[in-house]
């Protein structure tokens, strides 16, 4: 074992965990905004419904490599060329919007239908039921699954290491060809984002039992 | 450069032979996960303390790093320790064990969250220990989990393709060497990508086939 490589390489390391962190927010922002707008198109009805819908089950139900490797190889055949963290952060919102589209979706349904009925025959409109008594509720039901989420994406980020991205990943990979000390890097590597997300894991299982015990 | 007939009919059964080395890895984690999961739940819930803390290690361990760093870790790292797997191997035990944490944390929900009454009913009639798991406690809480189960079954087989990157000649890599000879890399990977979902829609297809069959007993109390 030749530790003495990871301190010296341990600056270079956390350059590439900035990228990561980047990346991470990024990606949890864009996709955030996307999914609820796709979430709540998927409550419409007809093209609006059936295009929302065929959107999330694509990008749910394909591997979010492939995902990368279409836009980033891919759409340049129809004459769209995008950077590979341009290709990588694309490919990585829309992974992200279509998952968030069905927690914000779960979250809505999950509540009781008579919520709609009873905003409705106060005289509320649909958009106002939506805006005053549904979405307040089921925001708070869509936390702590946004929050597993936003761990998930911040360990998928470094898919974005095969495409080139500079960030944790790529970062370990360059100094492994250059040093060799693989068993030390990667472990180091993985130790770095667990560092990052073990926080947000905890933070998400307390959230989640408090909001378990206010329900009445 | 062939035309786009010829081009389907050397790529597509190169495609599929891909698709069918991702099936086999696929079907070979899912079983070992799902034995490895069953074993770190019961770790986690067991009357042992330090028992309890390895398994929440192993599960919190597995779910905080990226699978890709596990699985370079695993062909890259341990051959420096003396360990030397071949990239099937190695693919295959890192989605293994990746999977098996999440496999345990449903497990474990499903053990919880089986009625007290039930064990304690078990006891009342006279069952031992282990009749009292296998008998009753099991098969409500393999039923109870299901549904969550299948979730991490399917994140599986598109969790495959990762392995990929360590060069195993499964679908993702069998697309990425087409279009590293061929440059057609929006059919290639298009065509990859129908055949990804293909392999899903199958096991969600099979997976509520085995739930509809397992969940069976409560219809017949609902006619």
């Amino acid at each position: 074992m030749r530790w003495t490589v990871v301190v010296a390489n341990l600056p270079y390391l956390l350059e590439g965990l900035q990228g990561t962190v980047l990346l991470g927010l990024l990606v949890m922002a864009l996709g955030t905004v996307l999914g609820f707008a796709v979430g709540l198109a998927r409550l419409g009805r007809g093209v609006v419904y059936a295009a929302a819908t065929a959107f999330v089950e694509l990008f749910r139900d394909t591997p979010l490599i492939m995902q990368i490797f279409f836009i980033f190889f891919g759409l340049p055949a129809v004459g769209i060329r995008l950077n590979a963290f341009v290709a990588a952060s694309v490919a990585m919102t829309f992974f992200a919007a279509a998952n968030t589209a069905e927690i914000v979706r779960g979250a809505i349904q999950s509540l009781p239908r008579g919520q709609w009925e009873a905003a409705r025959s106060l005289g509320l409109s649909s958009a106002q039921t939506l805006r005053w008594v549904i979405l307040p509720q089921a925001l708070r039901r869509t936390l702590p699954p946004l929050m597993g989420l936003f761990t998930t994406l911040l360990k998928d980020t470094s898919l974005a290491a095969i495409v080139n991205v500079f960030e944790l990943t790529t970062a370990g990979r360059r100094v492994v060809e250059r040093t060799l000390a693989s068993f030390e890097i990667w472990l180091v590597v993985a130790a770095l984002y667990f560092l990052l997300c073990y926080p947000l894991s905890v933070a998400t299982q307390r959230l989640e039992r408090r909001l378990v015990a206010e329900v009445p | 450069m062939p035309g786009p007939a010829q081009f389907w009919v050397d790529a597509l059964p190169a495609l599929l032979r891909g698709a069918l080395l991702t099936l086999q890895v696929s079907a070979l984690a899912i079983t070992l996960a799902a034995a490895v999961g069953v074993g770190v739940a019961a770790a986690r819930t067991a009357p042992l303390a330090p028992l309890r803390w390895l398994g929440a290690a192993y599960v919190e361990v597995f779910r905080n790093t990226p699978l890709l760093v596990q699985i370079f870790f695993v062909f890259f790292g341990l051959p420096r320790v003396g360990l030397r797997l071949s990239p099937f191997q190695s693919g295959l035990l890192a989605l293994s064990l990746y999977t098996a944490a999440y496999n345990a944390e449903v497990f474990r929900a499903g053990l919880e969250a089986v009625p007290r009454g039930l064990r304690e009913a078990a006891a009342a009639l006279g069952l031992s220990g282990w009749q009292r798991f296998r008998h009753v406690v099991l098969p409500v809480a393999v039923r109870i989990s299901l549904p969550a189960l299948g979730n991490n079954f399917v994140a599986l087989v598109k969790n495959s393709s990762l392995v990929s990157a360590i060069g195993m000649v499964e679908l993702t890599f069998v697309a990425r060497d087409l279009e590293a000879w061929t440059f057609r890399s929006f059919e290639v990977y298009g065509m990859a990508t129908l055949l990804y979902l293909a392999l899903v829609l199958l096991l969600v297809w099979a997976l509520r086939n085995v739930e509809s069959r397992a969940l069976a007993y409560l219809r017949v109390r609902e006619r």
